[in-house]
């Protein structure tokens, strides 16, 4: 049912759909980081790793305990993406490499069974009650003109620019990015001219993890840390991939921040309960009318 | 020494007939067992942890005060999981117990519905604490409610904005789940009959971002706020982005605004709202004497977790006292007829169709701590 009063001082429309606008980059751009952790596993390993969104709420809860530990916001930050980096490695080695060999299906159910594992896990060792984490900044936000613009948002928003012009530097810039980017592509051919694939792979599992932990870890001030935290964020950053292009990191920072300003402006203009279906019919529409996603390729089934 | 045939025979029927000596020993035996499903494991294993520790405590006292039907009684405990699967599995394991003379349930209305058929089937006492309003009024004789059923927190909520905070533009904001939608329903239908506007919205829970539903509430000229929050954490995200978007009008909620865990995510946020509690610690001296006990036994806040299973034990065993019986349909009668009976939730009378409470206090939220305001009876 819409607003039934009749309203003298509505607020200019122009001013909600910037308040809206706001709001849904900030959180497209949440889902834009850990899109690109899903991005770069499938480019270097073929498969989808469904625990990307436990990464975030691992890392959240790494944060909360390195700072009721008593270590500074910036000591316990590197502490928890230090963690996520070990992760990493205990996922890489742990989860795909065994399965490395197999097709893709084993390894993507592996990690179905991770994430199950380590959602589990952290039920088991801090319980179901959320926890709150502190923002970096101690104001909570600006209020510029008509729009209030939460400093938590603003960081994430930054960090994810800063994320796609750091990317672009270092998967086209450095030698490492270069041999990243050729194990993707063929692995045979990267092993053949002397790139060690499974260092690669190894790297590409720490960054990840690194990348989808601080995505938990920005997000964590806003959302609360909670166990189900990585799977709400992992189902739209998956679906932001799908939109994006899968494969495809522009894509996954595109179909990120698309997905967050749709379902915002639907929830706003069409309905809040069906807020989360806005995405999922985007989603539906894109698989239907274009399944390569914005920016993919085309690919026709090898004979 | 051989065996033979016959003491085989003999051997056999006393091996078949000891576990129902032994159990019809039992029934006649030296204590009164009270079956609980709680969750010991599972989502809610912490708040169940509570739940159990208010059922001993009103246990131990019953026992010092002379036991029921002068026997000490014993508390049997086996773990729903905080499934409905679970709870079925539970509650089928104590059925089998036949020395088992009542029970209690669960505080989680789902629950509640699964396990109903089968205490339909076994046709004993069952003291719950889901407050789904149907529950007691869906034929089954054996559910008895310790806490206020969700239609009076409506009401409540409805009756204390409308009459005492004196606002008749409301804004009801509830989740679109089972519990949500019951709740605002029983809220609106409420607000109309006080003669109070309304501007409904629902939302889905587990939402990341409340901005439309602000603003939408800002848009409709609302001048109070009523809710029905499932989950903390939305709570929390929504009372932050309500304070943070300029809206400051009163808040009226359902019972999870003045939760432990909404308080310690919302923070300051949540300063100055009002929420409706079944269990209030300066209500009642019932409750205060309750609150006493459990913070010198647990060291931590009561809550209404384990107030409602508390006064399920108490009330339970003044209706097996009464009824001078272990006979379920006498003790039925006997808590039927319960009337003034002091609880930790409040002043319990039994109707016909078995709840014991028809009002909820009303408390604010004043800098982070949760005081009594009121508390608002319904008669009819």
């Amino acid at each position: 049912m819409r607003p039934i009063y009749p309203i003298s001082n509505r607020t200019r429309v122009m001013d909600l759909a910037l308040q809206l606008l706001f709001t849904g980059i900030g959180i497209g751009a949440v889902y834009a980081l850990v899109a690109l952790g899903f991005v770069l596993i499938f480019r270097a390993t073929n498969v989808v790793n469904f625990a990307q969104g436990e990464f975030s709420m691992v890392a959240a809860y790494l944060m909360v305990v390195a700072v009721e530990a008593g270590l500074p916001y910036w000591a316990a930050f590197i502490v928890a993406l230090l963690g996520m980096a070990l992760l990493g490695v205990i996922f890489n080695l742990g989860v795909y490499y065994p399965l490395r060999h197999r097709t893709y299906l084993p390894v993507i159910i592996a990690t179905i069974g991770a994430s199950i594992l380590l959602a589990n896990s952290v039920l088991a060792i801090y319980g179901p009650q959320p926890q709150v984490l502190q923002g970096w900044f101690d104001t909570p936000g600006l209020q510029v003109g008509p729009v209030y613009l939460d400093s938590q948002y603003l960081l994430i928003i930054a960090v994810t620019i800063g994320l796609v012009i750091f990317n672009f530097w270092f998967f086209e810039k450095t030698l490492l990015g270069k041999k990243l980017q050729a194990t993707s592509q063929d692995k045979e051919m990267a092993s053949l001219l002397g790139i060690s694939v499974s260092t690669m792979i190894m790297i590409t599992f720490i960054y990840s993890a690194v990348l989808g932990g601080l995505a938990g870890i920005l997000v964590a001030p806003v959302l609360f840390v909670s166990i189900q935290m990585g799977s709400t964020i992992a189902l739209k950053a998956f679906a932001a991939t799908i939109i994006g292009g899968f494969g495809d990191v522009a894509g996954a920072i595109i179909g990120g921040l698309a997905l967050g300003v749709i379902e915002t402006f639907g929830a706003a203009y069409i309905s809040v309960p069906y807020k989360d279906g806005f995405a999922f019919l985007v989603l539906v529409a894109f698989l239907i009318f274009r399944p390569q996603g914005i920016f993919g390729e085309r690919v026709a089934e090898k004979a | 020494m051989r065996l033979t045939r016959r003491d085989f025979a003999a051997g056999i029927a006393a091996g078949i007939a000891a576990p129902y000596l032994i159990r019809s020993a039992h029934a006649q035996g030296a204590t009164i067992k009270i079956g609980m499903c709680a969750p010991v494991t599972g989502p809610a294993a912490e708040s169940g942890g509570y739940a159990i520790k208010g059922a001993k405590l009103a246990l131990d006292a019953v026992n010092k005060a002379g036991g029921i039907l002068g026997k000490q009684a014993e508390l049997i405990v086996e773990d729903d999981q905080t499934t409905n699967p679970g709870i079925v599995l539970a509650f089928s394991k104590l059925a089998a117990q036949s020395d088992i003379v009542g029970f209690l349930g669960s505080i989680r209305s789902t629950q509640v519905h699964a396990m109903a058929p089968d205490v339909i089937k076994l046709g004993k006492p069952v003291m719950i604490g889901g407050t789904d309003p149907n529950l007691t009024h869906m034929g089954n004789q054996w559910l008895f409610r310790c806490r206020p059923n969700d239609s009076y927190s409506g009401r409540v909520i409805a009756e204390y904005g409308v009459s005492t905070l004196g606002k008749k533009k409301w804004a009801v904001l509830h989740s679109t789940d089972a519990f949500g939608t019951a709740g605002g329903k029983a809220l609106t239908g409420a607000l109309e009959k006080l003669g109070a506007t309304t501007f409904d919205q629902g939302y889905a829970n587990q939402s990341q971002d409340f901005t439309p539903v602000v603003l939408a509430i800002k848009q409709s000229g609302a001048d109070i706020l009523g809710s029905y929050f499932t989950f903390e954490n939305d709570l929390g995200i929504f009372a932050r982005q309500l304070r943070q978007l300029g809206v400051n009008i009163p808040w009226v909620g359902s019972p999870s605004i003045t939760n432990v865990t909404a308080l310690k995510l919302a923070g300051p946020a949540l300063y100055n709202t009002y929420g409706v509690a079944d269990y209030a610690e300066d209500s009642s001296e019932g409750s205060k004497a309750f609150g006493k006990i459990y913070r010198d036994a647990v060291k931590v806040a009561p809550d209404n977790q384990s107030s409602w299973t508390f006064d399920a034990i108490n009330v339970l065993a003044q209706g097996i006292n009464k009824a001078g019986t272990t006979e379920p349909g006498k003790i039925r009668e006997a808590i039927l007829a319960i009337k003034k009976f002091p609880g930790a939730e409040g002043e319990y009378n039994f109707d016909q169709n078995g709840d014991g409470l028809h009002g909820y206090n009303v408390v604010k939220n004043d800098k982070g701590n949760i005081v009594f305001d009121k508390h608002i009876e319904f008669n009819d």
